[in-house]
């Protein structure tokens, strides 16, 4: 197997402050096809840091990033915004639908973006929609829907493209045990398809989910492991232990 | 999940451009913006339309003032060149090549109008009781000429005016033969046949042909007046050249439409400058409008661009995405303002009125401004970081030094929070004041050029017409007229001048001179620089003058009076109001003698509360109407239309300042709705909390007010003195509102910024805070 996303030596030093604070110090990550990496890790141990570099959407400060094959880190943020509409989509803790526009819209705006004509978009708003048992939602504006919804459709966003990677960044942080299963069990069928996951969290259950958990402590990988199925609680107190 | 693999497999159909696919993108993101938010959109739109109607109106009614030829040509259809033949014209001279139609041709005869002991010359004009289609005089007031009352007359306006004629009333015509006839006024007519009355001589009548026939039966006595109406109006001088040879020796006058315009034109270029000023304001108050609206959008959804970074837009194509829609909405209200600001002015001027080229240049100019004012919120917008769930930073929690000052005085405690809230977040706080003191530095400048035209008004001798009235000797000797005028009891003083024509060297045209007073008992001019002349061969310059010769006071000019020379020695500049500032000013014994004496004209000087009006029948009456008395017009009584778009302006602008302060203390909510929950929860009140929240945002009025009409003040008078100075007037006429008048601009316009903060702020007092996540 290839790796589809790769990390080699990455460093990100915030140096607005009076004191430069580095919150990603030294990363080796290899994703192979097919995927899904669950990154853990205590609050400010770099673990957002590291997968908004690995959609480009923050720079790095030094280190090597290869998408798909291709060296990306060197891009520019409009060369990285216009890679993030075929091969990158992101799901955020506060699902980050555009406020304005309506279910449908938000699910068609990446795929319109990436050139599918309109009435493509629509079909596959539609099954991505339907799949996700949502399709009566279309017309309703986000702050109409529950948090677990909203999610659902910022999963279905960012997979209207069949990304080559999606990045999630907490996507159960702020969402209730039920809405928190929904998800999981959505992100797992994707995974089932095929889709290459790289996803940031700090509940452990929710790691347990992922083929691989790679453990971030003060910006360094300190753990980096296959999980196996049956596991799942000692995983979860094996972190919590930390 | 089958549907999901189904899209998995199929293939990717991009065809498209990545061009087209982000236009498609971001249309859908705009028309779903201006969805979420019509009522601002609409706003928006309407205060930019607002803004541009209401400097269109006004430029078209300050044009309209200065220029009323153009109104007028356009309302009577009028004529562009104007023959007067001793006979009946021949019909060929319609077949002249570029003459559409002809008026006329028309009997006219020279009559004397003789009412309530005056007698001013006119020109009665045969015409049909049907009014013709080509120069039709436009009744104003009373009817057209009818064949029922033989003895109606209808007068030109400006003529009417000066006669103080109204409908109904009588007066008498003597005609050359010196028989009399009474005519009753039917109605008063607009016409651009000629300039207006009494510039323009004698002044214009009409009545019915069998009527002119009676007064004057010869037709000797008469001549035959033709207007042509041409395709190209440019062609108006070879056309008039044309019938100069063809009439040959019957044409007695022939003049063309740039005449009667210029002689309909106010020769002041003040009017343009004060103009130009009112559009830079306009053109300000929109940028600001649009800033601030553009501006307060895009910080609001600073979140949601972000998002759109993170799925794949660039930061160049959310910063052109932001430029469209807002620009977009600025367009839309630039479109609808300058057709509403047409449509008024044609319907309250008449079709055709609007001048073309300052309405362009409006709306061009309007344009350009209000997308680079866009464009700073949109560049902004671009910049976003992709990151969307990164929180604001969060405020410096330190109490500014004027909030410990407030504790220091044991204020209540809502308002030492409130003077914390007011400037820790400094960008906020600088756009709220900034929104403020722009239109209020506006409106102060606004005042200024009131004051200067109510000192215009109440100090005429500081603008160079210290003399009212001006007395030309006509019939009688010069030294009779002088001891007429000396010995009203209104006139304090009579200084004898004359107005001569001189060529200046390396100049093709003539400049004024104007010898007025002595060296001994000088004119008192009004001297700004420099000082005055003190014996002969010193002069005054203009600024106009200064800047036409290139000289500066204490040079020599030498200029050529009638042959002979004149040197000079320019000892000082004047306020020049006349002839767009190309004068000097000198004494009468400056002049060479044969072009002294006599004095052509006599200025006469009032004693205070003295009325020209008066002054000037009972010179009339004393010399038995021989003296040509001529009153002085004061540039502000023609201005007086500037008044109502400064009132216009101060409506708009301070409309301006409190969309500014609503959107500012919007945003400045949005980010306090963690804070105002925290203050509930340690228990202020929801009137404590509202104290709060006006405390912040009315220092800040307070600033922006203060800052706003400081800059005003400091800059109106410099601001019209380069104005003065551009158009040849000269430095030295600007005038600072008055301390009372800016005390109340002040306390109203903060009074008003409290009352409108005061609306978000109740609002935000009473509303539940949710104390989630953002």
């Amino acid at each position: 197997m290839s790796a589809v996303l790769k990390a080699v030596n990455l460093v990100r030093i915030y140096s607005g402050g009076a004191l430069p604070v580095p919150a990603v110090r030294g990363v080796d990550l290899e994703v192979e096809e097919g995927e899904f990496v669950a990154i853990m890790g205590p609050s400010g141990s770099g673990k957002s840091t590291l997968v908004h570099m690995l959609g480009g959407l923050d720079t790095r400060t030094s280190g090597e990033i290869w998408l798909d094959g291709k060296r990306v880190d060197t891009l520019s943020e409009s060369a990285w915004a216009m890679l993030r509409r075929e091969k990158v989509g992101f799901v955020f803790q506060f699902f980050n639908l555009v406020a304005n526009m309506t279910v449908a819209d938000n699910v068609e705006l990446p795929a319109l973006l990436a050139g599918i004509s309109p009435k493509e978009a629509r079909e596959r708003r539609e099954s991505l929609l339907a799949a996700l048992n949502l399709a009566d939602r279309a017309d309703a504006a986000p702050a109409q829907l529950s948090g677990g919804e909203q999610q659902r459709v910022a999963l279905a966003r960012a997979l209207a493209n069949k990304p080559s990677v999606l990045l999630a960044d907490e996507p159960t942080g702020n969402l209730d045990s039920r809405n928190t299963r929904d998800v999981l069990r959505l992100l797992g069928e994707v995974h089932k398809q095929g889709q290459t996951i790289v996803m940031v969290t700090h509940d452990a259950r929710v790691a347990s989910l992922a083929d691989r958990l790679v453990s971030l402590f003060d910006g360094q990988i300190v753990d980096d492991g296959r999980i196996a199925r049956r596991r799942t609680g000692t995983a979860g107190e094996v972190i919590d232990l930390r | 999940m089958t549907t999901l693999e189904a899209r998995a497999e199929r293939p990717e159909a991009r065809v498209m451009t990545t061009g087209m696919s982000t236009v498609r993108a971001g249309r859908r993101w705009i028309a779903a913006d201006l969805r979420a938010r019509k009522g601002q959109a609409v706003l928006t739109v309407l205060l930019v339309a607002g803004i541009v109607a209401a400097l269109i109106a006004a430029v078209t009614l300050l044009e309209d003032g200065t220029n009323p030829w153009r109104s007028l040509f356009a309302q009577t259809n009028g004529a562009h060149v104007w023959l007067y033949t001793k006979d009946r014209p021949p019909d060929e001279i319609g077949a002249i090549d570029g003459v559409t139609s002809v008026a006329g041709p028309y009997r006219s005869a020279p009559v004397t109008v003789a009412l309530g002991g005056k007698k001013e010359p006119a020109g009665l004009r045969a015409l049909p009781s049907q009014a013709p289609q080509v120069a039709r005089p436009v009744v104003t007031e009373g009817k057209w000429l009818d064949a029922s009352q033989l003895d109606g007359v209808v007068v030109e306006r400006s003529f009417a005016t000066a006669l103080r004629l109204r409908t109904g009333s009588s007066f008498t015509v003597i005609a050359l033969s010196g028989e009399r006839h009474t005519l009753y006024v039917r109605g008063i007519a607009d016409s651009a046949d000629q300039g207006f009355y009494p510039e323009w001589t004698p002044g214009l009548a009409w009545v019915l042909p069998s009527m002119l026939d009676r007064i004057e039966p010869m037709l000797g006595r008469s001549e035959w007046v033709t207007g042509l109406r041409l395709s190209d109006p440019e062609a108006a001088q070879i056309v008039s050249q044309r019938v100069v040879v063809t009439l040959e020796d019957q044409l007695q006058r022939v003049y063309t439409w740039r005449e009667v315009r210029a002689a309909m034109e106010l020769d002041n270029r003040l009017l343009g400058t004060l103009l130009a000023l009112f559009g830079v304001v306009g053109m300000v108050a929109a940028a600001l409008a649009l800033a601030n609206a553009a501006g307060g959008r895009v910080l609001g959804q600073l979140r949601d661009l972000a998002t759109l970074k993170s799925m794949g837009f660039t930061g160049g194509q959310v910063t052109l995405l932001l430029l469209a829609e807002h620009g977009a909405l600025a367009l839309l209200g630039i479109a609808l303002g300058a057709v509403a600001g047409w449509a008024g002015t044609v319907a309250v001027l008449g079709t055709t009125s609007v001048a073309p080229i300052p309405v362009l240049a409006i709306v061009g100019g309007t344009a350009l401004v209000v997308l680079a004012a866009v464009g700073l919120p949109a560049w902004r917008g671009g910049r976003t970081p992709p990151i969307p769930d990164v929180p604001a930073a969060p405020p410096r929690g330190h109490l500014s030094r004027l909030a410990r000052l407030a504790l220091l005085v044991r204020l209540p405690p809502a308002l030492v929070l409130g003077t914390r809230d007011a400037f820790t977040r400094r960008l906020p706080a600088f756009l709220t004041a900034f929104g403020l003191a722009v239109p209020m530095m506006m409106i102060t400048i606004g005042l200024g050029v009131w004051s200067t035209l109510d000192n215009f008004l109440s100090h005429p001798e500081q603008v160079g017409q210290h003399a009212s009235l001006y007395v030309r000797p006509g019939k009688l000797e010069s030294s009779q007229a002088a001891r007429i005028a000396s010995r009203d009891p209104g006139v304090r003083a009579v200084y004898p001048g004359t107005d001569v024509n001189a060529l200046a060297p390396g100049e093709a045209r003539s400049v004024r001179v104007r010898a007025l007073g002595s060296t001994i008992a000088p004119y008192p001019f009004p001297v700004v620089e420099g000082r005055m002349f003190a014996r002969p061969g010193e002069a005054l310059a203009g600024q106009g003058l200064l800047d036409l010769l290139g000289v500066r006071i204490g040079d020599r000019v030498r200029l050529t009076v009638g042959g002979s020379p004149l040197i000079v020695r320019i000892v000082g500049r004047a306020v020049e109001p006349d002839l767009d500032g190309e004068v000097l000013s000198v004494g009468l014994d400056s002049l060479a003698d044969k072009d002294a004496v006599p004095p052509e004209y006599y200025a006469l000087a009032l004693r205070p509360g003295a009325d020209p009006a008066e002054v000037r029948t009972r010179l009339l009456a004393a010399s038995g109407e021989s003296l040509e008395v001529q009153r002085v017009v004061n540039p502000a009584d023609r201005l007086s239309v500037i008044r109502v778009v400064i009132v216009a302006l101060i409506v708009v602008l301070a409309l301006i300042g409190l969309a500014n302060l609503l959107t500012a203390s919007a945003l400045g909510l949005r980010d306090h709705a963690f804070d105002l929950a925290v203050l509930k929860a340690m228990g202020l009140t929801p009137r404590q909390v509202m104290a709060t929240l006006v405390t912040g945002t009315g220092l800040l009025v307070v600033v922006g007010v203060a800052v706003g009409a400081a800059a005003g003040v400091s800059m109106v008078a410099g601001l019209i003195d380069l104005q003065g100075h551009t158009s040849g007037v000269g430095a030295g006429i600007g005038r600072t509102p008055s301390a009372l008048t800016m005390t109340l601009t002040v306390l109203v316009a903060v009074g008003a910024s409290l009352a409108v903060a005061l609306i978000p702020a109740r609002r935000a007092a009473r509303a539940q805070v949710p104390v989630t996540s953002r």
